[in-house]
């Protein structure tokens, strides 16, 4: 970033500083702290400081070896940061752009004296800050003491404390606990059995086991500004955003809107100079995140929260409004002023300026709930979705329904969805008590007539947000007619809607030609309202306005994104994305990238040549290909989003760059893909299409159980499922969405053997294979949910071959172009197919991390035309990397109240970890120990309880457990085969067994650990009920004998010290450039 | 009904009209608050001007009377892109449509208000004719035509300040200050009077025996509409006032008293309005983030040698505040008062009648 002329600060030698990151994709702390790490490793590069960044996430782009000098991809704990900073001695730890994870850790070294002992000192906001502000107590005297109004509430470490408030104060109140994530454990409660359970809950979550009980403000508007202040004192505001979903529901789990709608001058002017008295108060240096309630009739507010860190809502109005505020968070914390830096959107004012804006941000939340049926849906103050889009627009009613398009639900227009059939009652009882459905309960209850003052009344939402909605619903109504006029449409085409969607209202077929659509021109998001020509390539769509669309002079290809961060579809696609755009700019053209994810970095304008901010569909692609005159569009990076686009896109003229729709087709068209594995010579397991449940159980018993269904094109195994009768199968057709003739389901046989998993790049001659993943849970497991290793354990030679002959010859037969994720499973010796993607996967960055490979640069060059062999990535199989690899699997069920927690083949997982190390064992000891997992100590207990079915495969593992000194605690039949096996154990009774049982055990602190696997449905409430009081009581559960057996290898072995990755002997660092 | 506003260029936006057919001829200027559009329309600093919002949703919150700037709307016309007929907020008495159709504010909506932003910005301010229905429309190139070679900003002041010879306000025990009304924002007296100042409101155009003759403790010039140098009797009565009263200038004021101590005034190539002017007290070295209404500027350059500047707009290092280094003079560009836009500046009210009460 250029700065103003200015002399560098006195303390401001060029350093070695570190930068800690945060760690897995967990619901709460998502893809956001990925982008702003980025934006700090480059800003203090840019300094020419020397970056060490320590982070377990391998699927982030900050943990590129280009990103840091250093990167650790080791685990986020305070002895495994003390180990690095005690080989790397940095002189600065940059605390603030880690998500809560970063900044817990760094108060903790330096309140255990690390930073002291190793004389690092901590840059920006004081850890004094830091902890004053997650402190409830001192945090609330403080804005007492300046005059800041903070709602009425008491601090407790104990239940019985908060019960005489609320005898006191009376009902509804909010719990929230300190010192956690995502508002894990708080929420909101009207009668004191709620309050004793819901505060027994936060105050374990709570790391300081406190909470704070304060009156709620329900129904107030929720407002949120983002503020920075330099050690200068100055202060500016880069944005204020208003929640749609009053105060009730977490911030993370409102539609937000950018910037505030229905605040007067005078009330977004009060919030705003509230906002700066906190942060000077606070005295933060950088960042800083405040949250207000304003009541709905009288100026009033009260502050509600602080986060003195770039945060979730940082990423979006950074995104919001162009002003990058993790970069210039970071020249703050070096020592500059704000007056010191350079707008980079505008290249010619200061940093030190308020954005405004000429169009509306509005981020909706995209929740999980389609994955898990049994999760408690109703939102509150604990955060449970995993990712957002973002929408903007030049209207409201454009930008919402962006937003709501780009959650890739297939929802094109407001009444596309499930709601519209619900019962008046149900309607009427989700405006009362939001679940992730409110949004569109609204638009239904208006479609039937209801007045918006009774909506207003009944969901506390303000009446402006309604009447938007209403006449985006009267639009639909019109168009639905048959009598919508020209006018109507183009209407349609400025409030946001798809050409899918208008032609679905129409009832008319997609490719009719719409000549009365409104024409697209590209708008700049440029932090001022045109008032100064901006040099950012940023931009979104607007129709029937003057285009600004500046065509870059390089040839341009399109990358298209992969939309909202969900389970199944994470952040992995957007390293995809990023290192594509990255790619081709090396190879001459000008990457432009379509998305709308506000948290990534592929949505960070500095990463591409155009950034085209908005839901990667057709509409949007074709607009970008078309505006840009580019060569062609890549799909193959953004995940299955991406690729479903392929048909409408090529249909529409759009070239497809890579491996085009009929790869992508037929990768997913089981008959021709079943055929052409018959050709090949490649076993997969046998299965058939069905396009009844009928016919699905015909199949089945022509196959015999247990089976493996799955509906066809679904991301991370939704619907996927094991059956192993009838029954199970009648009650799956019951829950299961009906089938499709275009999407039929899949009914395979289902194998119990090793899966492996392969990423390769196939340019039409050579095929490169990085490396071969082997998991560590049978197959039934997902992919994304099994631990898996690299280079493989198990499997030899002649096996690793046949591979390699397996996935170029599936590659050819699918003409593939590029990118092809593989997965097999190798059963009695037998190696068979179980899927080929034709397309990035979760895989990618961590076998290009793992191998020094870069296989999306590799991909992308192919796609391109380039040959491998005149590139410098090899070909045929890499040699094995002399260290290990394990991805360790992260979950969010402590945020998912309900969900039940085994494993199987539909995915679970939120994020994952890396552990490396010269061993499996230390490999894996470090994936645990990244993945949260409190490793068991000498003397601890474990629940141990197994299905009837691997009762007997469990004894060896089980004695290994006894021998490393841990009490094994089991169920009665478990206890048997233990004893049989002359394995000592501890009873413990079945539930209806009676007090005390294994749930006692588990609420009253005495197990460390349980193993859990059963999973059949007769015993399935017991074991369920097991598995959730583990999460809520904190404690690890294994629910796979397999994840067993890798602990307690893990807990056998010890782990070497931290290393970076630039320091580890990697296949890819061997292969020569040509030439 | 269609419309149209044509700028002196020749180029042209469509719109759809909003209220009674009718023709505005003024100065096209843009806004970029995202709030305070009541505050904007009512404030008479842009008496004779069609303002164009920036913000593309106007009136979200409706009108609310208590954040009007003077008695009526001052704006010559108004361009919207998205107005909004279902307001709520809890202090609306009115939506703003219905409201500027009592006020008689020509008004055109559904327009690309970037586009002509963006033309604003590349032409410079410049004239436009702002045309509802057929008939005003036939007419409007040719109006704008005669007003392009007739042009002024003369009478722009006379057209908003207040008509009576004095109004008083405040009952407070600190200063007593005369305020000479060159088209004062209510917020200004809000503010004076809030701190304890008692303010008696002479009109521009009072000698400097009037405003001597109400034994002032100081003289405040406040905000107005257009050419400085439209002003030469005020300008000669500020001079002869300089080493009788403390005085203190706001933005036309700031201007005004610039001249008045023999500095010069140009007019800037498209102004400044909006909310988020950065401006650096190059005392404290502190940067605010200010409240702007102003299309002319001081000329930093030709300040006195008995001048000193007090701060700078970091967007474009224009003047934003002086001090006479002898005389209890000073001015800022920029609006400390606010409304619309941040307070950050609002001690400088504050710490001028502290000074005054030291003096006294």
């Amino acid at each position: 970033m250029e700065l103003l002329g200015v002399e560098q600060p006195a303390n401001m030698a060029l350093r070695k500083i570190l930068v800690i990151g945060s760690g897995p994709i967990v619901i709460g702390q998502a893809a956001e702290f990925d982008y702003a790490g980025v934006q700090a490793c480059r800003a203090l590069k840019e300094e020419g400081h020397t970056v060490v960044l320590v982070n377990s996430n391998p699927a982030t782009i900050m943990t590129d070896p280009g990103v840091a000098d250093a990167v650790y991809l080791e685990p986020l704990t305070v002895p495994s940061l003390e180990a690095i900073i005690a080989r790397e001695r940095p002189d600065a730890l940059l605390p603030t752009l880690g998500g809560q994870t970063g900044l817990n850790l760094a108060v903790e070294l330096f309140e255990g004296g690390v930073l002291e002992r190793y004389q690092v000192e901590l840059l920006g906001t004081p850890v004094d800050t830091i902890t004053l502000a997650e402190d409830r107590a001192r945090f609330k005297e403080a804005m007492i003491a300046i005059g800041e109004p903070v709602p009425d509430s008491v601090i407790v470490t104990e239940v019985d404390a908060g019960v005489s408030f609320a005898q006191k104060v009376g009902y509804p109140l909010v719990v929230r606990p300190a010192f956690t994530l995502g508002g894990t454990g708080g929420g909101v409660v009207y009668n004191e059995s709620e309050l004793r359970e819901t505060l027994s809950a936060g105050l374990a979550a709570s790391i300081i086991h406190q909470a704070l009980v304060e009156t709620s403000l329900l129904g107030w508007k929720e407002v949120e500004y983002e503020v920075l202040r330099d050690k200068a004192d100055n202060c500016i505001i880069v944005c204020n955003m208003e929640n749609i979903d009053p105060v009730g529901v977490h911030t993370g789990d409102s539609i937000v809107v950018a910037p505030s709608q229905t605040l007067s001058d005078e009330e977004f002017q009060m919030l705003r100079t509230s906002s700066i008295n906190v942060i000077r108060a606070l005295k933060v240096q950088g960042g800083c995140n405040i949250q207000f309630a304003l009541h709905p009739h009288r100026s009033e507010y009260r502050i509600i929260e602080v986060n003195p860190r770039v945060s979730r809502s940082s990423a979006l109005a950074s995104k919001a409004t162009g002003y990058p505020i993790a970069k210039i968070s970071t020249k703050i914390a070096l020592g500059y002023t704000l007056d010191q830096i350079l707008n980079p959107v505008t290249g010619v004012t200061t940093a030190a300026y308020e954005p405004t804006l000429d169009y509306v941000v509005v981020k909706f939340p995209r929740f999980p709930f389609d994955k898990f049926p049994r999760a408690d849906v109703r939102l509150g103050t604990q955060m449970k979705s995993t990712g957002e889009a973002m929408g903007i627009g030049r209207t409201l009613q454009a930008a919402l329904m962006k937003a709501v398009r780009g959650l890739d639900l297939g929802r094109e227009t407001l009444g596309d969805n499930p709601v519209a059939q619900w019962s008046d009652d149900a309607l009427e009882g989700v405006l009362v008590q939001p679940t992730h459905e409110r949004f569109f309960a609204v638009a239904e209850a208006l479609r039937r007539g209801k007045d918006v003052a009774a909506l207003a009344e009944l969901s506390s939402i303000d009446p402006f947000w309604l009447w938007e909605i209403a006449e985006l619903v009267a639009l639909e109504e019109r168009l639905k007619t048959g009598q919508a006029t020209p006018a109507d449409v183009q209407q349609a085409c400025q409030c946001g809607y798809s050409r899918r969607g208008i032609a679905q209202l129409q009832g008319l077929p997609e490719n009719r030609s719409l000549d009365s659509l409104a024409p697209a021109a590209f708008r700049m998001v440029d932090t001022a309202a045109a008032e100064f020509p901006a040099r950012s390539p940023y931009y979104y769509l607007s129709y029937g306005e003057a285009d600004e669309m500046r065509v870059p002079p390089r040839e341009a290809v399109v990358v298209v994104g992969s939309g909202p961060i969900r389970i199944g579809q994470g952040i992995e696609f957007d390293y995809s994305c990023v290192h594509a755009a990255w790619a081709l700019d090396a190879a001459g053209f000008a990457p432009v990238v379509v998305n709308n994810n506000p948290e990534t970095v592929s949505t960070d304008f500095d990463v591409s040549d155009v950034l085209i901010f908005e839901p990667p569909g057709a509409d949007e692609v074709q607009a970008a290909y078309e505006a840009t005159g580019a060569r062609g569009v890549m799909l193959s990076f953004g995940g299955q989003t991406a690729i479903n686009l392929a048909d409408q896109l090529a249909d529409r003229g759009v070239r497809i760059i890579g491996s085009d729709r009929r790869s992508l087709a037929m990768a997913e068209d089981r008959g021709k893909f079943d055929a052409a594995l018959t050709r090949l010579g490649v076993a997969r397991p046998e299965g058939y299409a069905a396009l009844s449940f009928r016919k699905a159980r015909e199949i089945a018993r022509e196959l015999g159980f247990p089976v493996l269904v799955r509906p066809s094109f679904v991301l991370g195994g939704r619907g996927m499922e094991v059956i192993y009768n009838e029954g199970q199968l009648a009650s799956y057709a019951e829950s299961a969405p009906p089938i499709r003739p275009e999407a039929p389901l899949l009914v395979d046989k289902y194998l119990r053997g090793l899966e492996v998993e392969v990423d390769a790049v196939f340019d039409g001659h050579d095929i490169l294979i990085p490396g071969i993943f082997e998991h560590i849970e049978r197959a039934g497991i997902h992919s994304g949910d099994s631990i898996s290793v690299y280079p493989t354990q198990t499997i030899d030679q002649a096996m690793e071959q046949r591979i390699l002959t397996v996935t170029r010859a599936i590659a050819e037969e699918l003409e593939i172009r590029g990118l092809i994720n593989i997965q097999f499973v190798i059963h009695e010796g037998t190696l068979y197919i179980i899927e080929a993607n034709p397309r990035a996967s979760r895989t990618v960055p961590i076998i290009s991390k793992a191998t020094g490979i870069n296989l999306v640069a590799a991909a992308t060059r192919v796609a391109l035309g380039e040959k491998l062999k005149d590139l410098p990535y090899g070909t045929g199989l890499a040699p094995k990397a002399p260290f290990v690899v394990v991805k360790v699997p992260v979950f969010s069920f402590a945020k998912m109240r309900g969900v039940e927690t085994i494993l199987g083949p539909e995915m679970k997982s939120t994020g994952e970890v890396l552990g490396i190390d010269a061993t499996f064992g230390g490999a894996l000891r470090k994936g645990f120990i990244g993945a949260g997992i409190r490793l068991p100590a000498e003397g601890a207990r474990v629940l141990v309880s197994i299905s009837d079915e691997e009762k007997l495969d469990a004894v060896p593992t089980m004695r290994r457990y006894a021998a490393l000194g841990f009490t094994l605690i089991a169920t009665p039949g478990t206890r048997r085969v233990l004893e049989e096996a002359g394995i000592p154990s501890e009873a413990v009774n079945k539930i209806q067994a009676g007090s005390p049982h294994v749930l006692d055990l588990l609420i009253g602190r005495q197990v460390d650990l349980v193993i859990n696997n059963a999973s059949g449905r007769r015993e399935i409430s017991d074991n369920y009920k097991i598995r959730r009081a583990a999460v809520e009581a904190g404690v690890a559960c294994l629910t796979s004998l397999d994840t067993a057996q890798a602990l307690v290898g893990a807990l056998e072995a010890t782990a070497g010290p931290p290393c970076p990755l630039q320091e580890y002997d990697m296949p890819g660092f061997a292969v020569q450039a040509p030439g | 009904m269609p419309a149209t506003l044509f700028l002196a260029d020749g180029t042209r936006f469509d719109g759809e009209a909003l209220g009674q057919p009718a023709l505005a001829i003024g100065e096209a200027v843009f806004y970029t608050g995202m709030t305070g559009y009541e505050e904007a329309l009512t404030d008479p600093s842009y008496a004779g001007q069609i303002l164009n919002f920036t913000y593309p949703m106007i009136g979200n919150y409706g009108i609310s009377g208590r954040a009007a700037q003077h008695s009526r709307a001052c704006v010559a016309g108004a361009v919207i892109k998205r107005i909004a007929r279902k307001p709520s907020h809890w202090a609306l008495t009115q939506d703003l449509p219905s409201w500027l159709e009592d006020q008689a504010v020509p008004t055109i909506i559904g327009v690309d208000t970037r586009a002509l932003t963006v033309a604003l910005r590349e032409h410079g301010t410049i004239l436009g004719a702002l045309a509802l229905g057929e008939e005003a429309l036939a007419t409007a190139e040719q109006r704008l035509a005669d007003a392009v070679r007739t042009r002024t900003t003369l009478g722009l002041v006379a057209s908003v300040a207040q008509a009576s010879a004095h109004t008083r306000h405040g009952e407070g025990n600190g200063p007593h200050v005369v305020l000479l009304d060159c088209g004062v924002k209510r917020a200004i007296l809000r503010d004076l009077t809030a701190l304890g100042a008692r303010v008696t409101v002479l009109r521009y155009d009072a000698s400097a025996e009037q405003i001597l003759a109400e034994r002032p403790d100081a003289l405040f010039i406040s905000p107005g509409p257009g050419d400085p140098t439209d002003l030469p009797e005020t300008i000669a009565t500020l001079q002869g006032l300089l080493e009788c009263l403390p005085i203190f200038g706001v933005c036309l004021g700031h201007q005004l008293l610039a001249l008045a101590c023999g500095a010069r005034t140009y007019k800037l190539p498209y102004g400044h309005r909006g909310g988020n002017q950065p401006v650096q007290d190059l005392q404290r070295k502190m940067v605010f983030i200010t409240a702007h209404n102003h299309g002319y500027a001081v000329d930093g350059a030709t300040l006195p040698a008995e001048l000193e500047a007090t701060m700078i707009n970091l967007n474009d290092n224009t003047n934003e505040g002086f001090r006479h280094r002898r005389l209890p003079v000073a001015a800022v560009q920029f609006h400390p008062e606010a409304s619309p836009g941040p307070y950050d500046a609002r001690a400088l009210f504050r710490e001028w009648l502290a000074t005054l009460k030291v003096a006294a």
